[in-house]
């Protein structure tokens, strides 16, 4: 279809123009395109739903977690109320016996710590994780990008280089490293992937703003006697910001899945609950073999149900930022 | 015998937003031998009705009804695998931009024997025979069979694929755009070959094409087509004399012609109709100068309306009466509609005359003011403040522009040797307040180069460029600022040269924003006067617009308008309407013209094109590998060429008449790299007038621009040295 006939179809009504025009910032476009993507892509809206609901639960962790996820449980005598199985599957009776009453949804760990309230405390530090690696992947590696596209020369040089190193930095292995010179956190892998993941998303920015800086409008707009900066984060950064929404979508997924194997590999802070670590604990105490699916199964649901909300929203990004992948 | 014949086709393509009928009942006969040339602009279902015939429609194209027949056989009903078995060798389309179809990693010569001994049964000796005779017929050097595509040439590409398309002997050659992106000198070249192939082979030919010299130059009998529709079908030479359509008219009149210049160009403004809902009534109404009450209501359908010519228009019997009224250019600039909008054309829109946009933004030596962006108000000169008209405006003295290719750590590593291309070399030439003047050349000969050296997008790399008194290789960041005010650059591309995320009052009002115009009321206010200028009205519709809901011809006159915004003195247009439609190419022309000449506008216009040049330009410099080689008042060097190359280039533009057949050239094709420096004349190795004092010494440089003159021996000293016999004398 030729652009006359697409105009010609869009041809709003006329005489609307007042000043409301003005108004048609950078913003509202990157608002409009965030937009577009939830409304065209329902797989997207999905993974934004998952997000949503798991924000919730971890901005309300506290009232929502029936118990504190680190203390154990104690019966009427005092002792851990350790193994105990989710009320719904324990014989009836029993939890009298030993002397507590079983309200646990999820059961408990082997020194007695609810389950589910872990599960839900699990969320702050997944999210937290997830959003601050994706922001700082999609921050250092937009600038990067950006620098070493427009500026070309010794800049991207420099900037190209590092990336090189850091594409030959073993991810996992760095991670551990950095945990052991630093003390346990869930920030190390914060750290970590913002020292070393921002080298595909400036790579691929780089890319664009290389295409893009030799079109038309923005020789038009150094005619026009803009500056440089301006014409960085005027024209060209708007339109490259959508990749970058891609690329930190793909990143939460990947700082959460990374947290969880980097506890898994029990190199996490043992006083803060994640999903990884909860693996962990259920890996160290046998819980495979008691077949305390209760255990095992929610946190790996959990990780997978984020990691798959970030590729489902980057999906939708990639869906309208290429929409030729589409037709392949 | 009629050896395809179609009958009432429908296609429609689904898409998101709905079914657009692209081609719409076209009835179509084709006699063996015949040339048929489908006119139309883009959008018009030409290329759909290509394939169509040959079933290659997209996957969202079906066929609603009708019926196409080839020598007998009805191809809609015949199995997917005859339908391959007729296609090439029966049927054979040379694609657009079929350049790029050839296999990169290929030999020609194999993908060509391949193709013989695949699809026509060949047997290796046979294939290798063929393939060699085939090379032969369309010009190619036979060696050039074992070399790979990115050896060829453009043109060499071009005159492959023709060679590949007529391997298997197929009774029907279907081209579609087959010269469009290629130099003037190439386009003819490849058009003396397919009008030879046509005449030795006697080949039936459909030639698809948006240019109707093209279609004057090689057909017999032409096709209008104009949204799905056939509107026009007459023998080429009345179609030419006299066109029965007033779209076929308004086309015609739109063409610039070197043989006879008009005054004004045509314009035929607005655009098709939209063809998911086509209106009931004739399809060109909307921007037909004739229409009457009745055209919106009735369909016209083809008719005949003299010896053996059909048309589809409801005044056709009026034709001769209607056909001089349009030779008023007047008449076609009064339908300047905005669609959509439903406001009442303009009444002075064309070559309106209205009070100046402004006075040339000043003589007081803006560059090296004080204060040259802080108030853009001051700036503005008392009226009457307009200087001599005829002062310098900007000088280039002997300047050039080196780029270094192949080095670096890549080339390094390849073992690549780095190299220059030597993009200009030593360029003068002066230009005046208020002067247009036109560089022209084959493409790589760095006319664009030159635009962006004018511009200051690139700094030369050797010489001087001074700007109102200033060079502008000393500017500090202030100075630059002010010159940026009064220099602007208008793009080949408009689809590209827009911001795709601003609104247009966000693209018009950037500049202002950058030279300190801080109230936006003001800056609101000089923006829709300027949108004003370049006919865009009412202006206040355009404002909160994106470009993709804009057609070609109103994003260039968008660019323009943002180009005139801050009221430069200095206009640099590159290939301005290359890109777009000829039904509108007309109309951006005009508008720039007559704004240049009422802001008093330098402009410098960049183009591959010497009939537009010569409408539209008051001196033309013909520019070769990096030089100046030719320079003078456009008539003059239109009419006296001096270089050889000038001549060459002028006998290469095809003239929209087929009585007149352009002059066999006899110069060769193909720019030399340039990454060589010459001894003797850069143009020796082409030349058809080539002398030995050409090979060894350079000829002398242009010493006064202000004069036709042209850097040549054969009007130097060397005038009598001894005349070379091409080829075989110049030894490479």
């Amino acid at each position: 279809m030729t652009i006359q006939q697409e105009a010609s179809a869009r041809g709003e009504p006329a005489g609307v123009a007042t000043m409301q025009f003005r108004q048609g910032s950078a913003i509202r476009q990157l608002w409009e395109t965030n937009l577009e993507v939830f409304q065209r892509d329902k797989m997207a809206l999905f993974g934004l739903c998952i997000f949503a609901v798991f924000a919730v639960v971890a901005i309300f962790a506290p009232q929502i977690a029936p118990n504190d996820p680190l203390t154990p449980l104690k019966n009427n005598e005092g002792d851990w109320v350790k193994d105990a199985m989710p009320y719904w599957l324990a014989e009836p009776g029993e939890d009298e016996a030993e002397g507590y009453t079983n309200t646990f949804l999820l059961g408990t760990t082997n020194i007695g710590r609810d389950i589910y309230s872990q599960l839900i405390h699990g969320s702050r530090s997944a999210l937290l994780v997830g959003f601050s690696a994706a922001a700082a992947v999609a921050v250092i590696g937009t600038v990067v990008g950006l620098l070493a596209g427009y500026y070309g020369g010794w800049v991207d040089a420099i900037l190209m280089r590092a990336a090189d190193v850091a594409f030959g930095i073993p991810f996992i292995p760095f991670i551990i490293v950095v945990s052991a010179f630093l003390d346990p956190s869930i920030w190390n892998v914060v750290v970590a992937m913002a020292v070393l993941l921002w080298r595909d998303t400036g790579r691929v920015i780089r890319s664009q703003v290389l295409v893009i800086k030799e079109q038309a409008f923005v020789s038009a707009a150094r005619v026009s006697g803009a500056s440089n900066l301006r014409i960085i984060f005027v024209y060209i950064a708007p339109s490259i910001l959508p990749l970058s929404f891609l690329y930190g979508s793909f990143a939460i997924a990947w700082a959460i899945l990374t947290e969880a194997s980097v506890s898994f590999l029990g190199f996490s802070d043992p006083e803060t609950i994640s999903w990884g670590f909860m693996l962990q604990d259920a890996f160290n105490s046998l819980a495979l073999s008691r077949e305390a699916f209760y255990w095992i199964v929610p946190p790996g649901l959990c990780i997978m149900l984020t990691v798959m909300a970030g590729f489902f929203i980057g999906r939708g990004y990639e869906e309208v930022l290429f929409p030729r992948l589409r037709r392949m | 015998m009629s050896i395809l014949s179609i009958r009432d086709l429908k296609v429609n393509y689904h898409t998101q937003d709905g079914t657009v009928q692209a081609v719409d009942g076209v009835d179509l006969d084709l006699d063996e031998s015949q040339r048929l040339g489908l006119i139309g602009e883009s959008g018009c279902g030409k290329t759909t009705l290509l394939k169509a015939i040959v079933q290659v429609l997209p996957r969202n194209g079906h066929i609603v009804s009708g019926e196409i027949k080839f020598k007998g056989m009805d191809l809609l009903k015949l199995p997917p695998a005859e339908m391959r078995q007729l296609r090439w060798r029966e049927i054979a389309t040379i694609p657009q931009a079929s350049m790029d179809s050839l296999n990169p990693v290929q030999r020609v010569g194999s993908q060509l024997m391949k193709l013989l001994r695949v699809r026509g049964g060949y047997t290796k000796k046979a294939a290798r025979k063929r393939a060699v005779d085939l090379f032969d017929m369309v010009g190619l050097d036979t060696e050039r069979l074992m070399h790979y595509p990115h050896e060829f040439s453009g043109g060499m590409k071009q005159r492959a694929v023709i060679a590949m398309a007529l391997a298997l002997e197929p009774s029907l050659l279907i081209a579609d755009e087959p010269v469009t992106a290629l130099d003037v000198i190439v386009q003819h070249q490849i058009l003396e070959v397919l009008r030879r192939l046509e005449r030795e082979l006697n080949l039936t030919v459909m030639l698809i094409t948006h240019d109707i010299s093209v279609v004057a130059q090689v057909c017999d009998s032409v096709s209008v087509m104009y949204a799905g529709r056939i509107v026009e079908e007459a023998a080429a030479e009345p179609f030419f004399a006299s066109p029965a359509h007033p779209y076929s008219l308004g086309l015609q009149q739109a063409f610039p012609n070197l043989a006879s210049p008009r005054d004004v160009l045509v314009s035929i403004e607005g655009y098709p109709p939209d063809l998911r809902e086509p209106p009931a009534g004739c399809r060109f109404a909307e921007r037909c100068p004739f229409v009457q009450e009745t055209c919106h209501d009735i369909d016209p359908q083809l008719e005949v309306v003299g010896d053996g010519r059909m048309a589809a228009c409801l005044r056709s019997n009026e034709m001769d009466s209607l056909r001089h009224q349009a030779e008023d250019p007047s008449l076609w600039q009064n339908v300047e509609v905005t669609r959509g909008f439903a406001l009442p054309a303009p009444k002075s829109a064309g070559d309106g005359r209205g009070e100046p946009l402004g006075r040339p933004s000043n003589v007081s030596h803006q560059v090296a003011a004080d204060q040259p962006v802080a108030d853009p108000y001051k700036d503005k000169p008392e009226p009457g403040d307009g200087g001599e008209s005829d002062d310098i405006l900007l000088k280039m003295n002997d300047v050039s522009k080196r780029f270094k290719i192949g080095g670096g750590l890549a080339g390094l590593l390849r073992g690549d040797k780095e190299q220059t291309v030597y993009a200009v070399n030593n360029i003068s030439f002066t230009l005046r307040r208020g002067e247009s003047l036109g560089l022209a050349g084959e493409s790589g000969c760095g006319k664009s180069t030159t635009g962006k050296l004018l511009v200051k997008l690139i700094d030369a790399s050797d010489g001087q460029i001074v700007f109102d008194g200033a060079d502008l290789s000393r500017v500090d960041d202030k100075e630059l600022l002010g010159f940026r005010s009064r220099v602007q650059l208008m793009f080949q591309n408009p689809f590209e040269a827009l911001n795709p995320r601003f609104t247009l009052y966000r693209s018009l009002t950037e500049p202002l924003i950058i030279h300190g115009w801080k109230d936006e009321n003001e800056r609101l206010q000089r923006v829709v006067e300027t949108l004003d200028r370049v006919n865009l009205r009412p202006a206040e519709v355009f404002l909160d617009k994106y470009p993709h809901q804009l057609s070609g011809g109103q994003l260039q006159r968008v660019v323009l308008a943002r180009a005139l915004v801050l009221h430069p003195d200095f206009l640099v247009a590159d290939e301005p309407v290359s890109m777009l439609d000829v039904s509108v190419r007309a109309g951006i022309l005009n508008t720039t013209r007559r704004l240049a000449r009422e802001l008093g506008l330098a402009t410098v216009y960049i183009s591959h094109d010497l009939s537009l040049l010569q409408y539209t330009c008051d001196r033309i410099a013909i520019m070769y590998l990096g030089e100046i080689v030719e320079i003078g008042p456009s008539n003059e060097v239109i009419n006296k060429p001096q270089h050889p190359y000038t001549k060459a280039l002028i006998a290469a533009v095809p003239v929209p008449d087929p009585t007149i057949e352009n002059p066999p050239l006899r110069i060769r094709e193909g720019v030399p790299r340039p990454t060589e420096q010459f001894i003797g004349c850069p143009f020796a190795q082409r030349c058809p007038e080539v002398m030995e004092a050409c090979l060894d010494f350079r000829p002398p440089a242009i010493a006064d621009d202000r004069e036709h003159q042209a850097q040549c021996h054969l009007y130097g000293e060397h005038r009598n040295s001894p005349k070379l016999q091409r080829e075989a004398d110049i030894a490479r």
